[in-house]
C-alpha cells in the first residue's frame, strides 16, 4: 500500500518536473520570439518618426499609411503589450528630442494609435497600471489630464499618489505648492527629491509667493520638502525657515534641516542662533555634523563656544572640538584641557586611595 | 527484547524524519509562493524608481563602502579601481588594511598616490584594534578613497574601523575581492528612499558566482558558468538561496541574515549596536539578529530587506577542501550566533522574530545537518539490523530526490524568467544538470563541512577563518571557442 502511494507520488512529481521544464523552455523561446517582434516594432517606429520629422522633398507624411504600418507590426488593441511597448518608445523618443521636432512629434503622437491609452489606465483597479498611466501622461506632456491627477494625489497606494504628485508638479509648477504641503498621507524621501528635481528642471525661477504660503503647513514631510526646495534654489533670504528646525524633536526633520543648512553661509546672528540650538540636539552624530558646519562657515573661532563644548560636551564632541581647536591654532587650550583632565583624574585617584 | 527496543527506536526515528521532512518541504513550497510574489512586486516597484532618476538627484543619502583587505596584494589594485568606478553621486570608499603581511598597503600607496593625514582626533565609537595610520590620495580623481591601516583584528574588526571613520548615513560592507555591479548602489538605496513608516536597518542583494568569467578593469565583461562542477553547483545553490530563501523572508519582513559580502546598513544603528561582533565567525548573521533585537527593544518599526537582483559577484571555492573549510566556518558561525541569542527562542517579547524566525533557524538551518547526519548513521545501523524495507526506502529516496529537483528547477525557472544572466539554452541545461547532480556529489560534502564545524564547537576545537585560497580575477580565462 505504502509502495503504491509512493509510486503515485513519484509519477506526480515527475509530471510537475516536466511542467517546470516546459515552462523554462517556453519562457526562453517566447523571449527570443518577443525580442524579434519588439525589434520589428522599434524599426518601424524609428522609420515613421524619421520620415515624419524629415520627409522626402515634395512628400507629405501620410497618416493613414503610418497607421497601416503600425497595424502591420502588431499595434492593435487586442495586443496590449505591443501597444505598451510603442508607448514606451514614444516616451523615450520624446525625452531625447527638443525644440521644433519635439512639438512635431507631440502632434504626431496625438494622431496615431494608441488613442487615450494612458488616460484609460487611470481607471484601472491595479495600482501598477494606474501608476503607469499617470507616468505616461506626464512623460508625454498631456496636461489636459491635470484635474484627474489632482484627484489621485491622496490615493491609498503610494506609487499612484507619488506619480500623481509628480505629475501635478510637472503641469502646475510652483502652483502645485497649493496642494503638496497639505496632503493627507506621508511623503517619502523619494517623493520629496523627485518634486524638488522636477521643479528645478522645469521651473528654475522660484515663485516665492506660492512657496511662502506653504510655510504655514505643520506637516513634518512638508517642512522637509520646503527645506529641500530652499536649499536647491539657494534661497538665502529664507534660510530662517530651515534654522527653526535645527533642534526639532523629530529626528528626520532635524536631519533634513542640518543637511539643508550646510549649503548656506550664515550671518553672525544666525550663527549665534545655530549655536544655541546646537545644545538642544540630543543626537551626537547630528551634533557632529552641525559642529563641522559651524566650523566651516565661521570666519573666526568662537573660543568660548568651543571651550564650553570641550569641558561640558560628551566624549565624542570633546574630541571633535579638540580637533577643531588644535588645527586652528589653539593648541594651548587643548593641552590645558587635557592637563586639567589629567590632574583631576590624579586627584580623584589619590582621594580614592 | 533487544530487537523490540531497536524496532521501537527505528519507528520513532522514522516518524521523526518523516515529520521533519514534511515540515521542510511545506516551508519550501511556501517560500516559492512568497518569493515569486516578492520578485514580481520588486519588478513592478522598480519601474517607478528608475536608477536614472536617482543618479541625477542631489538629496539622496550618501554612502560609504567599507572593504576590509587582508593579504589581497594579488587583486587589490584592480578591485579598488572597480569599487571606485561605481555609479552613485555621493559615495566614499574606505579600504581597511587589516594588518596584511604582504604588500597590499604598499601597492595601494603607490598606485593611488596616498599620503597619511593627521588622525589624532578621530573618534572611535566602536572599539577596534589599533589604527596605525589613515591615508588619503593626493590625486583629485581618487579623492573619495581612504585607506585605514590597522593592526590585524579580523574582518569584523576591520569593518568596525571603517564604520567608525565613515561620515555618511549609510555604510555598505563588502569584501575587497567582490565585484560590484556599476549601478548596485543606486539600486540598493531604493528601499531607503521609498520607506516612510518603517526604518530600513539593512538591505542586501543577491550575490552571484563569477569563477571563470571575464573581468576587465573591475567590471564583469562576460559572465560564464564555471568550468568545474563544484562552483557550478554553487551557482544553483546561490540562486536557490537568494531567490527562494531570502526573497521569501523579505516578503514577510523575516530577513535575519544580510550577507557579509554585500550589505547596506544605517550607520547610526550600527553604532548603537556596537558594530560587528568580533568574537564570532558568523558576524553577518549575528549582526542581523542584534540589529533586529535592538529595534524591537527600542520599539521602532523597522525592516530588513532583500533585492532579487544580483548586484555583487564573488569567487566561490573551486575545490572540495576549500568548500569544506568555508562551510565548516559558516556552521561554526551559525552555532555561535544561535547560542549567543538563545534568549530569543519562543520569546514573545521579540514578536515574530522570537516566535517564528529564530525557531526556524534553530530547527531547520542549525538542525538540518544534524538531522541529515543522524539519518545517514541510522541508515547504516538499521541496515545492519535488517530493519530497512529497501523497496520503500528507494521509492522514498526517489520522491525526496525529485522534490529537491523540483525546488531547484523552479528556482532556475524564476531566475531565467526574471534575469538575463544565464540565458542560453546550453547554460540553462548545464545549470539543471548541476542541480540534479547536487544531492549526490555536492550535498554530502556540505553536510561533512557543517558537521565538522559543529564538532569543533561541541568539543572546543580551536579554529579561525581558515585560508580561502582564491584564483583572483586578473588572470583572464582562456577564450572558449
Amino acid at each position: 500500500m505504502e509502495a503504491e502511494i509512493l509510486k503515485l507520488l513519484i509519477k506526480f512529481l515527475l509530471l510537475v518536473l516536466l511542467i517546470t521544464f516546459g515552462s523554462i523552455a517556453y519562457t526562453m523561446l517566447y523571449r527570443k520570439w518577443r525580442t524579434r517582434r519588439l525589434k520589428l516594432i522599434e524599426n518601424s517606429f524609428a522609420n515613421i518618426c524619421s520620415l515624419y520629422l524629415y520627409p522626402k522633398p515634395n512628400e507629405k507624411p501620410n497618416l493613414i499609411e503610418i497607421q497601416r504600418e503600425l497595424k502591420a507590426v502588431g499595434i492593435v488593441p487586442s495586443k496590449p503589450r505591443n501597444v505598451q511597448y510603442l508607448i514606451d518608445l514614444m516616451i523615450r523618443t520624446q525625452r531625447s528630442i527638443l525644440g521644433v521636432n519635439y512639438i512635431k512629434l507631440k502632434t504626431l503622437f496625438t494622431q496615431i494609435p494608441p488613442y487615450g491609452a494612458s488616460a484609460s489606465k487611470l481607471n484601472n483597479k491595479k495600482w501598477y497600471i494606474k501608476a503607469r498611466g499617470i507616468r505616461e501622461i506626464y512623460e508625454m506632456d498631456q496636461s489636459q489630464y491635470t484635474r484627474e491627477l489632482i484627484r489621485l494625489r491622496n490615493n491609498k497606494n503610494i506609487y499612484v499618489r507619488r506619480e500623481a504628485q509628480i505629475g501635478i508638479v510637472i503641469f502646475l509648477g510652483w502652483k502645485s505648492l497649493r496642494f503638496l504641503p497639505y496632503l493627507k498621507r506621508q511623503m517619502t524621501l523619494w517623493q520629496q527629491i523627485k518634486i524638488v528635481e522636477k521643479l528645478n528642471d522645469l521651473y528654475p525661477v522660484p515663485d516665492l509667493k506660492h512657496l511662502r504660503r506653504a510655510y504655514n503647513s505643520d506637516r513634518p514631510y512638508a517642512n522637509e520638502l520646503i527645506m529641500r526646495i530652499i536649499r536647491k534654489f539657494h534661497l538665502t533670504e529664507d534660510v530662517a525657515y530651515i534654522i527653526q528646525f535645527i533642534d526639532n524633536p523629530k529626528f528626520e526633520t532635524r536631519e533634513a534641516a542640518i543637511y539643508c543648512i550646510s549649503s548656506f553661509l550664515l550671518s553672525d546672528e544666525q550663527l549665534v542662533e545655530i549655536k544655541e540650538k546646537f545644545k538642544n540636539i540630543n543626537n551626537t552624530e547630528q551634533q557632529l555634523l552641525l559642529l563641522k558646519y559651524i566650523q566651516r562657515i565661521s570666519s573666526e573661532i568662537d573660543l568660548s563656544f568651543y571651550k564650553d563644548l570641550l569641558y561640558n560636551g560628551n566624549d565624542i564632541i570633546k574630541l571633535s572640538t579638540a580637533d577643531i581647536l588644535w588645527n586652528n591654532g589653539f593648541k594651548e587650550e587643548v593641552q590645558d584641557y587635557y592637563y586639567h583632565q589629567y590632574t583631576q583624574n590624579a586627584d580623584s585617584e589619590s582621594i580614592s586611595v | 527484547m533487544e530487537i523490540d527496543l531497536y524496532y521501537y527506536i527505528y519507528l520513532v526515528l522514522k516518524y521523526f524524519f518523516l515529520f521533519y521532512g514534511f515540515c521542510l518541504i511545506a516551508l519550501y513550497f511556501f517560500a516559492i509562493l512568497l518569493s515569486n510574489r516578492s520578485v514580481n512586486r520588486n519588478k513592478r516597484k522598480a519601474r517607478f524608481l528608475q536608477v536614472n532618476d536617482i543618479v541625477s538627484a542631489t538629496d539622496i543619502p550618501s554612502i560609504t563602502l567599507i572593504a576590509p583587505a587582508f593579504n589581497e596584494g594579488r587583486t587589490i589594485v584592480e578591485n579598488v579601481k572597480s569599487l571606485l568606478s561605481l555609479q552613485y553621486p555621493f559615495y566614499d570608499l574606505i579600504i581597511v588594511n587589516d594588518g596584511s603581511t604582504d604588500n597590499t598597503l604598499e601597492l595601494l600607496i603607490d598606485k593611488y598616490d596616498l599620503e597619511p593625514f593627521d588622525s589624532t582626533f578621530i573618534t572611535q565609537p566602536i572599539p577596534t584594534s589599533t589604527v596605525n595610520k589613515i591615508y588619503r590620495s593626493r590625486k583629485l580623481q581618487y579623492r573619495q578613497l581612504t585607506v585605514i591601516d590597522k593592526n590585524n583584528g579580523g574582518k569584523s574588526d576591520a569593518n568596525n574601523a571603517g564604520i567608525n571613520f565613515a561620515a555618511t548615513e549609510l555604510v555598505l560592507c563588502t569584501d575587497a575581492d567582490c565585484i560590484i555591479e556599476q549601478d548596485a548602489l543606486l539600486k540598493m538605496v531604493r528601499p531607503y528612499l521609498e520607506e516612510f513608516d518603517q526604518e530600513i536597518v539593512a538591505c542586501g542583494a543577491a550575490i552571484g558566482i563569477i569563477n571563470d568569467s571575464i573581468v576587465k578593469n573591475g567590471v564583469v565583461e562576460k559572465l560564464r558558468l564555471p568550468d568545474r562542477l563544484i562552483p557550478m553547483i554553487q551557482v544553483v545553490e546561490y540562486i536557490r538561496a537568494f531567490l527562494l530563501g531570502r526573497m521569501a523572508w523579505s516578503e514577510i519582513n523575516g530577513v535575519m541574515l544580510v550577507s557579509g559580502a554585500f550589505g547596506l546598513y544605517a550607520r547610526n544603528r550600527m553604532i548603537e549596536v556596537n558594530g560587528f561582533n568580533i568574537h564570532t565567525v558568523g558576524e553577518d548573521l549575528e549582526l542581523g539578529i542584534r540589529l533586529r533585537k535592538h529595534m524591537e527593544e527600542i520599539k521602532v518599526p523597522y525592516k530588513m530587506v532583500y533585492l532579487p537582483e544580483t548586484l555583487c559577484w564573488t569567487e566561490a571555492p573551486n575545490s572540495i577542501d576549500v568548500l569544506i573549510k568555508q562551510r565548516d566556518r559558516w556552521a561554526r558561525g551559525l552555532w555561535e550566533t544561535m547560542r549567543l541569542h538563545k534568549d530569543l527562542f519562543f520569546n514573545r517579547k521579540y514578536r515574530d522574530m522570537g516566535l517564528f524566525y529564530y525557531p526556524y533557524w534553530m530547527f531547520f538551518e542549525l538542525g538540518a545537518p544534524i538531522v541529515e547526519f543522524v539519518g545517514f548513521l541510522s541508515l547504516i545501523v538499521f541496515t545492519i539490523l535488517g530493519l530497512i524495507n529497501w523497496n520503500i526506502a528507494i521509492l522514498l529516496f526517489t520522491s525526496v530526490y525529485l522534490l529537491g529537483c523540483i525546488f531547484s528547477t523552479i528556482s532556475i525557472f524564476i531566475y531565467v524568467k526574471n534575469f538575463k544572466h544565464y540565458s542560453t539554452g546550453k547554460e540553462v541545461v548545464e545549470l539543471l544538470l548541476a542541480a540534479y547532480l547536487e544531492p549526490f556529489i555536492y550535498h554530502p560534502i556540505l553536510v561533512l563541512g557543517q558537521v565538522q564545524g559543529y564538532y569543533k564547537k561541541i568539543f572546543g576545537v580551536k579554529s579561525g577563518w581558515g585560508n580561502m585560497d582564491r584564483k583572483g580575477f586578473q588572470a583572464l580565462p582562456k577564450e572558449k571557442q
